[in-house]
């Protein structure tokens, strides 16, 4: 009855005339995004983090959350009618979803992408209101130590799932972990790493570096391969599956919103490993795996349901410990902490309405997706014809704008730029962002959690391995980093990642 | 320069890297296990990072050529791309440069009029006009919507 009580609070929020408004603002941007490749939900997060500054923290809340799980949906339609991934989590529904469109069936495959959307991630939002709640109580008893054991595997799991080289990945933590230490030592009050620069002394900005390092260079990758995009012209008809396509999908969508679901909450797991697992799952399920990649629907139907579902799975862990599962929720985190939130074990009781309505506003969000997604598909497909040489300018310009009116410091600017050259030169050497990302937002945390885990335990390394969850989280870190050395290990993590 | 030489130097670098970071941090007193100091996690990374620089460096000193690892840089890097880039970062730059003595207003028209500009069309008046466009819907959300404070430089009323 609690629950039932708190989600109609939550709706009472969500269905305030300002916050419906964010969030349909923010799963049209999602979607929009989704739709348009070269930006992902990162990208467009960090450029509308600083319009939330002008709204309350739960309107705010409700449009960054619409735009990562509006994303999920609008990348099947890239996918399906270009064979190019609006975002990274859509990759594999290229495979069947654009040979669909080929034979004629762009329809069905954007229809199921769709309703395998809308479920999965309905479900996604019932679990992340019956998890988040006694994953929160269970927080409350966890000490320093914990906390910094998780956060140490959150990071781990991330750098082992990250595509390329291990070694790239940990060293991209390790230089995160340091931009995070810039500025004013969270004890002592006293200035570090600043080189004398005044607008250094509040440390790197969250914003700059994550507009520059996913905003800028992808935008310079971009520039290099200036083509206009081909979108097939097939006559969009049919967008309500049949009955034998639902026959087909039925399973594949179970099976993708629970595997979603409960990837997405694992540290470092989400959307994109999610939609790559199911496709894979699926192919074993298939009667006929030979069909993959020539138009099955399950392979459309089951991944996008997993992507949907991972996205609220996601919310779980930093609802309730604090700690973000990806990118993309440290982002969130960020912007909770500038908003003065702090995302944790108490944030339920101290703030329901940001939990609550942001809950609700899924729910909501959702029925717009649909909406979004099936009548106005025509429109979608009209963008996908927008010039990239008319979009990038517009593009630069928000991350100006943004990077400049968080702390209206041109200094900021700069930063950004910086961390946009240093992206471009990163991704051409194969050094990945997301783990610098996520160790760039941890980084405080971890540094005050160590210290004072240290500080309580008078110096003793021991404390970290005579709690049990502390030891375990420990563990599986060490043997995830290990793998980066040890050759047979090695290759099972060649296995998983070629697997996606 | 070949990417297996780039390869031979990452781990110098990062070896390197992780040493300055150490020397910060060392500088901004680390304090002891006891009693952590400002500097104590940030040394922590530096170690961090040079462990895994000498580990590439070992790595790839014990790795075979391969005949991915021989592609030549300019496939890498794209040099013919370069003049757009080194043309839109110069922009930006500028941007940063020139918001406060100009203002918002004339420094987002005249660099959105650069970034529009195509040069294999040369169409002036087009991208002016596109400029002009976003410069105004801009300010319009930013400024009077959202009420960010934007410079308004050498022109005090705009």
């Amino acid at each position: 009855m609690n629950l039932l009580h708190d989600l109609f609070y939550g709706f009472g929020i969500a269905f305030q005339p300002y916050n419906l408004l964010s969030c349909f603002f923010g799963v049209f941007i999602g979607t929009l995004v989704g739709v348009l490749p070269g930006i992902g939900p990162v990208g467009a997060m960090s450029l509308l983090l600083p319009i939330t500054f002008g709204i309350s923290p739960v309107s705010g809340i409700i449009m960054l959350a619409g735009i990562y799980y509006g994303a999920m949906y609008g990348g099947s339609t890239t996918s399906i009618l270009v064979n190019i991934p609006g975002e990274a989590a859509s990759v594999v529904t290229c495979l069947d979803g654009y040979q669909m469109a080929l034979q004629g069936r762009a329809g069905p495959a954007l229809g199921i992408a769709a309703f395998g959307s809308f479920i999965a991630g309905t479900f996604g939002i019932v679990g992340l209101m019956f998890l988040a709640n006694p994953l929160a109580d269970l927080a409350l008893k966890f000490g320093p130590t914990e906390y910094f054991s998780l956060m140490c595997l959150g990071l781990s799991v991330l750098i082992y799932l990250t595509q390329g080289s291990i070694l790239r990945g940990l060293v991209m933590a390790g230089v995160g972990l340091f931009l995070s230490l810039v500025g004013q030592d969270i004890i002592t009050g006293k200035a570090r790493f600043t080189f004398g620069l005044m607008g250094l002394v509040d440390g790197v900005g969250l914003v700059p570096l994550v507009m520059g390092l996913f905003g800028i260079s992808e935008i310079l990758l971009n520039l290099e391969k200036f083509g206009e995009r081909i979108v097939l012209k097939t006559k969009i008809k049919d967008l309500l599956p049949n009955k034998e396509d639902w026959r087909r999908s039925a399973k594949p969508i179970v099976r993708g919103t629970l595997l979603g679901f409960f990837l997405g909450i694992l540290p470092g797991g989400g959307a994109i490993i999610s939609s790559f697992v199911s496709y894979a799952l699926e192919k074993k399920f298939s009667k006929n795996p030979e069909q993959f990649g020539k138009g099955a629907i399950e392979g459309v139907a089951g991944p996008e349901s997993a992507n949907n579902s991972a996205t609220s799975g996601a919310f779980i862990p930093l609802f309730s410990l604090g700690i973000p599962a990806n990118v993309v929720m440290a982002l969130l985190l960020g912007a909770m902490m500038i908003h003065g939130l702090r995302p944790g074990p108490l944030m339920l009781s101290e703030h329901p309405e940001i939990f609550w309505g942001t809950v609700a506003s899924m729910y909501v969000g959702n029925i717009m997706l649909l909406a979004l997604n099936l009548p106005l598909i025509g429109i979608w497909v009209k963008i996908l014809k927008i010039p990239y040489r008319t979009l990038f300018p517009l593009i630069l310009l928000f991350c100006l704008i943004g990077a400049y009116s968080v702390g209206t410091n041109v200094f900021d600017i700069f930063v950004m730029l910086s961390f946009g050259a240093l992206g471009y030169l990163f991704r051409k050497l194969n050094y990945e962002p997301a783990p610098l990302v996520l160790a760039f937002v941890l980084g405080p945390m971890l540094e005050q959690n160590l210290r004072q885990a240290l500080i309580l335990s008078d110096g003793s390394l021991s404390v970290f391995l005579t709690r049990p969850l502390s030891v375990g989280s420990l563990l599986i870190s060490l043997f995830l980093l290990l793998s980066a050395i040890l050759p047979s290990l090695q290759k099972k993590r060649k296995a998983v990642i070629s697997e996606e | 320069m070949r990417i297996k030489q780039i390869r031979k130097v990452e781990g110098s670098f990062w070896i390197g890297m992780g040493v300055l970071i150490c020397l910060l941090a060392w500088k901004s007193k680390i304090g002891f296990f006891r009693e952590p100091g400002p500097g104590f996690v940030a040394f922590i990374s530096g170690i961090f990072v040079s462990m895994i620089g000498l580990v590439m460096g070992l790595s790839e000193l014990l790795s075979k050529i391969s005949l991915r690892s021989s592609t030549d840089l300019n496939q890498t890097f794209s040099i013919a791309s370069w003049p757009r880039l080194i043309y839109t970062m110069v922009l930006l730059l500028s941007y940063a440069l020139l918001l406060n003595t100009l203002g918002y207003i004339l420094t987002t028209f005249l660099v959105m009029w650069g970034l529009f500009y195509d040069r294999e069309k040369s169409r002036w008046v087009s991208s002016g006009l596109a400029s002009l466009i976003s410069v105004g819907v801009t300010y319009l959300v930013f400024q009077v919507w959202l009420r960010c404070q934007f410079p308004r430089g050498i022109f005090p009323w705009w």
